[in-house]
């Protein structure tokens, strides 16, 4: 996939739309909506609906927000993932979610415990989950709650009860695990 | 700064997936306008990710991508910038609840503005009210007297042109020569009314006195002054008199009259 077709570079992609071209912008929804749409339902795990509406407000946003993507800083999908991944954490920490959330566990109860009960988590075999399924179990735990759930490594060591160092060391392991895995 | 170590210590992977701080996104991006080969290795990282997401994409709902598309032509059309804001919101709020939104604002405003306005105007037709008010009790009054003057005049008109009335022409005597008055004398009901032509000033305590002979013996008809506001006077009446005379008398009048000081005399059609 990747670019799409009508494109023939990146660039030439993005140039049209920071001159807000429409069609253009229908063909980067065409190729990348499926992508985005799926991260967010690794991060909205139990609403569709919801994860859809998130969909809807991230392009939106990419529109709107076209002009400050700096190419020397990323490819397009990478900044496109981080829009979908802040928003979707947005959205799970909102207070009308969390409401909706009201009589499931607590994130304590879920994360605290050994690593053999941890592989309970939410991990839907889908994506870049599917990815983390290869991972060691106390590195798949951090990097669930460092991307999926969007704590900081500060939150993560109190919530974990494990020292900070650690809670960096294991997730940048995890990440070089990861990178691995994509290649 | 050993570059192959900072790109084997997994700082790309935090930066892509927006896992790194603050301060380790600034020291990246600046290493990144430095070391070709830590661009070339994010490129990588970003290049599997891509590939890796493309391939586990899920098939979103039919409905969103028109959704989108029609938020964005609403944007374009009102020509509105880019600018971030709170994205739930623009995603969540139904358009019309939008429009109706903008709407009460819009009506809530202007209903303040009008309620100056009213304000303004009922104040400023009231005090009009109240000055018309005014003008117009000033000119009811006016009116009045106008009114009581034009009846007197009407009244005094219709003493002159009364077909019944007698004309006396009462003339000067030795005493006054220049003295003159007519009488109008209506024998039908006995009024008796006189126009002074020219009679001298008197000394505040005299009058002159209309007097009516009737066989002979004079009867007092009133007093009046030299000088009054009214062109005919309204004396009193009587039913005969074959003469009038005026004579000059104390102020007040006198029972009978002082004849040596009779101004002026007028025989009527009785006496011949």
């Amino acid at each position: 996939m990747g670019i799409p077709t009508t494109y023939n570079t990146e660039q030439e992609l993005v140039l049209a739309l920071k001159r807000r071209d429409n069609q253009a912008f229908g063909a980067l929804y065409d190729n990348y909506a499926g992508a985005l749409y799926s991260i967010i339902k690794q991060i909205i795990t139990d609403n569709p609906e919801l994860a859809s509406d998130v969909l809807q407000e991230v392009f939106i946003n990419i529109y709107r927000k076209i002009d400050t993507y700096d190419q020397t800083k990323g490819r397009l999908f990478t900044w496109m993932l981080n829009i979908a991944r802040n928003a979707s954490i947005d959205t799970l920490r909102s207070k009308s979610y969390q409401n909706s959330q009201k009589n499931q566990e607590l994130p304590d109860n879920v994360y605290k415990g050994t690593a053999n009960q941890s592989i309970q988590l939410n991990v839907d075999n889908i994506g870049l989950k599917k990815v983390l399924e290869k991972l060691r179990p106390e590195h798949r735990v951090l990097v669930e709650l460092a991307y999926f759930k969007g704590f900081t490594h500060e939150e993560i060591a109190e919530m974990m009860s494990i020292p900070l160092g650690t809670v960096k060391t294991r997730i940048r392991n995890a990440l070089l695990q990861l990178r691995e895995y994509l290649q | 700064m050993n570059i192959k170590e900072y790109i084997e210590s997994g700082i790309i992977e935090a930066y892509v997936l927006g896992l790194a701080s603050e301060s380790e996104k600034a020291e990246f991006e600046q290493l990144c306008t430095q070391y070709p080969e830590l661009v070339a290795a994010r490129k990588d990282f970003e290049e599997g990710l891509e590939k890796h997401a493309s391939e586990q994409a899920t098939q979103p709902p039919v409905g969103v991508k028109v959704k989108v598309l029609e938020a964005i032509a609403d944007t374009t059309t009102k020509g509105v910038e880019p600018v971030s804001i709170n994205p739930p919101k623009i995603v969540t709020m139904p358009q019309e609840k939008r429009g109706s939104s903008g709407l009460l604002r819009f009506i809530a405003a202007a209903s303040v503005v009008l309620l100056i306005f009213l304000t303004f105007f009922a104040y400023k037709s009231y005090k009009q009210n109240q000055d018309l008010e005014s003008s117009n009790a000033a000119l009811k009054e006016k009116l009045n007297s106008t009114q009581k003057t034009l009846d007197a005049i009407v009244d005094e008109t219709n003493v002159v042109k009364n077909p019944n009335a007698t004309v006396v022409n009462m003339v000067g005597t030795k005493v006054a020569p220049k003295s003159s008055a007519n009488v109008y004398w209506d024998s039908t009901n006995n009024n008796v009314f006189l126009v002074v032509k020219n009679m001298p000033q008197l000394p505040s305590d005299k009058q002159y006195q209309l007097w009516a002979l009737i066989d002979g013996k004079p009867t007092d008809l009133g007093v009046f002054d030299s000088k009054s506001d009214k062109v005919i006077l309204k004396m009193k009446d009587t039913r005969k008199a074959q003469a009038f005379a005026i004579t000059i008398e104390k102020q007040g009048g006198s029972p009978s009259p002082t004849l040596d000081s009779m101004q002026s005399l007028g025989k009527t059609l009785q006496s011949q």
